[in-house]
């Protein structure tokens, strides 16, 4: 599904954050990322997501060569991204959230409708408050706005930046249920970046560990099951 | 009362313009996170450019000098901001938020000069859209007043539909709202950045094009409309789309009230923006964050 080949990449000039990482995720299967506070993960997602323009190294996405390729391109391409922080639009409806997840494709209004239809019936919550502000949502509600906006677009790949950092426990796993149905009733693939190792390893199907920007080590979940070996080793 | 009357309704009148002019500045300030110093300058810029095109096409009704006038205007803010605004959200400036205060000052310092330059020290007053004065109750309102607040009620009303009803101003919401977010969704923040900053100049140019005809031109007559705008969008709530409507009300009500009864009249006028800074002033104290203010995401 994507390759990342050796990637290279920072926000100032002679400073990497990531120094050769190199990654893959398959098809319809939960990649996860682990690693340290400051090792690279977030700029990971960021630089296939087209925020951070890659210095050397490579992003293979089914095969074509997509790096430093513009959100708005990746986003028809079937790349969405979940950044980290609340990234509702607090002061918009709901249902505005979510037509905005729509705005690259904003002039197909049969498509947004039946996007809009399907994302009420995945998440029934979301109808009744359409018209609420998104901001007086609980902050679980409001991961289902940005996941339900992240699906308005039909992607392939979705990447996720510590889903529940800042919630509470239940609705922390009602966010990883979601992922997970993603997984295994909508086929999507997902590139997982995680600080609640535990929870992540739970869902992940294939696990890397990076470390000071580099690929530490990586491999099926099942060989992780020691979460000694994972951050220590 | 019928005085009380007759000056709420001329505070009124002025209030609509007022809000348009303020309109423009908070919609800069709210997708671009920058001030526009030079905003009273395209207000200036607005008034001579109507006075130009009127001048060199003497057939053409002033009124249709107005759009032509804001139009203008918002070619050189789309101009300026791609060449100058631009760097600076790329990151490629090092110190982004003194750089925007001196490059908005600088293009004020332009204009002026410039106007300076091309008309001359000298007033200049386009020709009126109507002669006479119309009667609205008890009180006599100039023709060419009550038609600039006519017409900024219409592109008032036109602006709140196009930024709550269509895609581009949900748009616009969303990066005013949360930018990094409007990134992700695939908008482009900044085509947004020029096109709020060419809108928002359009504005204060057809503000000061509506306004041309009653009051005269000079190179520094941006000036006192300028601090104005700043005084409503503070009132009103830095970014505030309402909130700089209703400030424009208030500070035209306000300065309309007070001139009227300041005990001498001779004086009065002179301190019309007086009044105003004082209620600007009253709400720096009680409520900083003005009538419909947010807290920072």
């Amino acid at each position: 599904m994507i390759e990342i080949k050796d990637l290279h990449v920072g926000y100032y000039k002679d400073l990497d954050i990531l120094r050769g990482v190199s990654l893959k995720a398959e098809e319809a299967k939960i990649t996860t990322v682990l690693g340290a506070n400051g090792v690279g993960k977030s700029t990971l997602l960021k630089a296939i997501y087209g925020f951070l323009k890659p210095r050397a190294g490579q992003i293979l996405l089914q095969g074509q060569n997509i790096t430093g390729t513009p959100p708005h391109r990746l986003i028809e391409l079937g790349v969405s991204y979940i950044p980290q922080h609340s990234s509702v639009f607090p002061h918009l409806s709901v249902e505005n959230n979510l037509r905005l997840g729509a705005w690259t494709f904003r002039r197909d209004k049969a498509r947004i409708r039946r996007k809009l239809e399907e994302n009420y019936q995945r998440f029934p919550m979301l109808r009744d408050r359409r018209n609420d502000d998104a901001g007086l949502l609980s902050g679980g509600m409001q991961r289902m706005v940005e996941v339900g906006r992240t699906l308005m677009t039909d992607p392939k790949l979705i990447l996720v930046d510590e889903p529940t950092a800042g919630l509470a426990k239940m609705l922390s796993a009602e966010v990883y249920r979601m992922l997970t149905d993603l997984r295994d009733k909508e086929g999507l693939t997902i590139i997982l970046v995680d600080q609640e190792i535990r929870q992540a390893l739970k869902i992940a199907d294939y696990v890397y560990v990076l470390e000071l920007g580099r690929n530490r080590v990586d491999g099926p979940t099942e060989e992780f099951t020691d979460l000694k070996k994972v951050l220590w080793d | 009362m019928k005085y009380f009357l007759s000056l709420c309704t001329t505070g009124v009148i002025m209030g609509v313009i007022y809000a348009l002019m303020a309109l423009g500045l908070t919609l800069i300030f709210s997708i671009l996170r920058v001030i526009n110093f030079a905003h009273g300058e395209f207000y200036m810029l607005g008034g001579y450019a109507s006075y130009f095109i009127l001048s060199t096409f003497t057939g053409l009704h002033p009124l249709l000098a107005v759009p032509l006038a804001g139009l203008i205007a918002a070619l050189i803010g789309l101009a300026f901001e791609i060449a100058f605004l631009r760097p600076m959200h790329q990151g490629r400036i090092e110190r982004p938020d003194e750089y925007a205060i001196l490059i908005t000052f600088g293009l004020s310092f332009f204009l002026m000069n410039l106007a300076l330059a091309v008309f001359g020290p000298y007033p200049h007053r386009p020709p009126s859209f109507f002669q006479g004065a119309v009667r609205l109750g008890f009180v006599n309102v100039s023709a060419d007043r009550l038609t600039a607040s006519i017409l900024s009620l219409a592109l008032l009303t036109l602006l709140l539909l196009i930024i709550n009803k269509t895609w581009i101003g949900i748009a616009l919401q969303a990066v005013s709202q949360n930018k990094d977010a409007a990134a992700v969704v695939g908008i482009n923040p900044l085509r947004m950045n020029t096109l709020a900053f060419g809108l928002g100049v359009g504005l204060a140019a057809t503000a000061g094009a509506l306004l041309a005809p009653s009051f005269l031109i000079v190179p520094d007559v941006g000036a006192v409309p300028s601090i104005r705008s700043y005084v409503i969008i503070v009132l009103g709530g830095m970014g505030s789309i309402q909130g700089s409507i209703l400030g424009g009300l208030l500070i035209g009500l306000v300065e309309s009230l007070g001139a009227g009864y300041f005990p001498d009249p001779s004086r009065a006028l002179n301190y019309k923006t007086a009044f105003g800074l004082v209620i600007f002033a009253l709400v720096l104290l009680f409520r900083p964050r003005g009538f419909f203010g947010r807290k920072e995401v």
